[in-house]
């Protein structure tokens, strides 16, 4: 069964029969959203169901679009916290990613601005290796990304998307050896993105970080996962209660490879581990569990099948 | 940006350039120094690395007194002052406070203030010094130049004196003597009037 990724936008009305159908379909909801009058899911469904959840949510107005980023998290870095590179571009980029259907963190870099003094510090370099794939937004300057670039790529061992001001051919000329994606034209600025070029470089960005997951996810089918983390997911809201007392929108967040479990690490580890997805076969035998470096969540990351030899 | 009389963002890096003259454009008009900014120059190289803003202001607007935001009454020993603009209110009761004391000040509303005064202190109340406009123009145009410069650039150095400014910003140590960079800036903004 092949799922795919969607975005349902409906009203609140009847909405809980559009979340069975999902289930009953075989489905994942990853997030839900309840704003006002309006209900926004980000699910997987299969394939070939979606015309029927199209065809059922259409009396009661509800629109199901295609979201490439569903059930991934990216990290978002801008090179400070100062007004020079905040609100504009760094929170335009990770709320553009939302509405494709990312979960994306902003990671607001303590010494990331200039060329030579630029850093990147360890608990920074292993929250950025926590997710499934970074974009650095840097300036405007050829000769800066040129020169910064080796730091921040330093002991980062999951893709990179390079946005900047220089053009994307100028941007793969300077930055050697490449990384996986560019989007030129997008460098520092210092008002809303809201005129047509500028909205359609953010759809460049959406679709230079679905090729680069496109080819991750590919390399994943290579070696499949033990079990699929959407799944993961939907076992840890069964079978541990405590997740329900966390009070983040998004308690389990999942990701390509795993999923972040927001509860802290030290009481509630051992027991995750032992939660049992079949007869038999507990979370701790096909995953690595490791406490997170975001705050004191757990990481899981699960074991692919030649690793484990199981597939639940 | 067609209110400035001159305005130019250059740099060694033509696309960088134009992209820092929109920023520049949005800074300043995001700050509101618009007004008080005539000719602006700035110059980017990145390689080197260093950032050099030269500018000259227009003329400042005068000191605020008194009689420029309020009516004045003389009743007996009475003077009442009905305050049109509320901006320099609090400036005001600051400066009366401290003159006159607090007990002799009244402000029974929002837009009037009471003083009892001897007939010598009514004396040149409507010439009272409120406000500098200027005072605060220095720091809002260096504030500015500060978010338009790449933020790597934490060396810095400026000047301020008649009406023209400069700003000088670079991440390595910048040389003793700025000012052969300046008026090298300076001189190319004014070849260009």
């Amino acid at each position: 069964m092949i799922l795919v990724p969607i975005t349902y936008k409906g009203g609140v009305y009847r909405h809980d029969e559009i979340l069975d159908l999902i289930e009953d379909m075989g489905g994942y909801i990853i997030q839900k959203h309840m704003i006002a009058q309006e209900v926004v899911l980000q699910a997987l469904i299969p394939r070939d169901d979606i015309e029927t959840l199209r065809v059922i949510s259409r009396p009661l107005t509800g629109e199901v679009i295609f979201a490439p980023l569903v059930g991934t998290e990216i990290a978002i870095v801008s090179m400070s916290l100062e007004i020079h590179h905040l609100p504009h571009a760094s929170c335009d980029v990770a709320e553009y990613l939302r509405t494709a259907g990312a979960k994306t963190n902003m990671i607001g870099l303590a010494r990331g601005f200039g060329k030579r003094i630029g850093l990147l510090s360890d608990e920074e370099r292993d929250i950025i290796n926590e997710h499934d794939l970074v974009i650095y937004l840097f300036g405007n300057f050829e000769t800066c990304i040129k020169q910064k670039m080796p730091t921040f790529r330093r002991g980062i061992h999951i893709p990179i998307v390079v946005t900047g001001g220089p053009s994307t051919d100028a941007l793969r000329k300077v930055i050697d050896p490449p990384v996986a994606g560019y989007v030129g034209g997008f460098g520092r600025f210092m008002h809303r993105t809201k005129e047509a070029p500028e909205i359609s470089k953010l759809d460049d960005i959406v679709s230079e970080v679905s090729r680069v997951l496109d080819g991750r996810r590919s390399e994943i089918a290579k070696d499949p996962l033990s079990i699929s983390p959407a799944r993961l997911m939907d076992v840890i809201l069964e079978k541990l209660p405590d997740i329900h007392d966390v009070t983040s929108p998004v308690p389990v967040v999942v990701q390509m490879d795993g999923v972040r479990v927001k509860l802290p690490y030290d009481p509630f580890a051992a027991h995750l581990k032992e939660v049992e997805v079949e007869k038999g076969v507990t979370i701790g035998m096909i995953s690595d569990i490791r406490p997170s470096r975001m705050r004191d969540y757990i990481l899981v990351k699960v074991k692919p099948f030649s690793d484990t030899g199981l597939m639940v | 940006m067609q209110t400035l009389e001159y305005f130019q963002v250059e740099s060694t890096e033509p696309a960088g350039g134009e992209l820092y003259r929109r920023i520049a454009s949005t800074v300043i008009t995001d700050h509101d120094i618009l007004r008080v900014l005539d000719r602006l120059r700035i110059f980017i190289d990145p390689e080197v690395p260093i950032f050099i803003a030269v500018g000259i202001t227009r003329t400042v607007p005068r000191n605020i007194i008194v009689s420029d935001f309020s009516g004045i009454t003389y009743d007996g020993d009475k003077v009442i002052l009905s305050i049109a603009d509320e901006t320099y209110l609090a400036p005001l009761l600051e400066l009366l406070w401290k003159r006159f004391g607090k007990d002799r000040i009244v402000q029974p509303d929002r837009f009037t203030i009471e003083m009892h005064l001897d007939p010598e202190e009514k004396e040149g109340i409507e010439e009272i010094v409120v406000a500098d406009p200027t005072e605060g123009l220095f720091k809002d145009l260096i504030y500015t130049m500060q978010v338009i410069c790449p933020e790597g650039f934490k060396v810095k150095r400026q000047s301020f004196q008649n009406g023209k400014f400069w700003f000088v910003a670079s991440e390595n140590t910048l040389q003793e003597d700025v000012t052969p960079l300046v008026e090298e800036q300076f001189a190319i903004m004014g070849g260009a009037s």
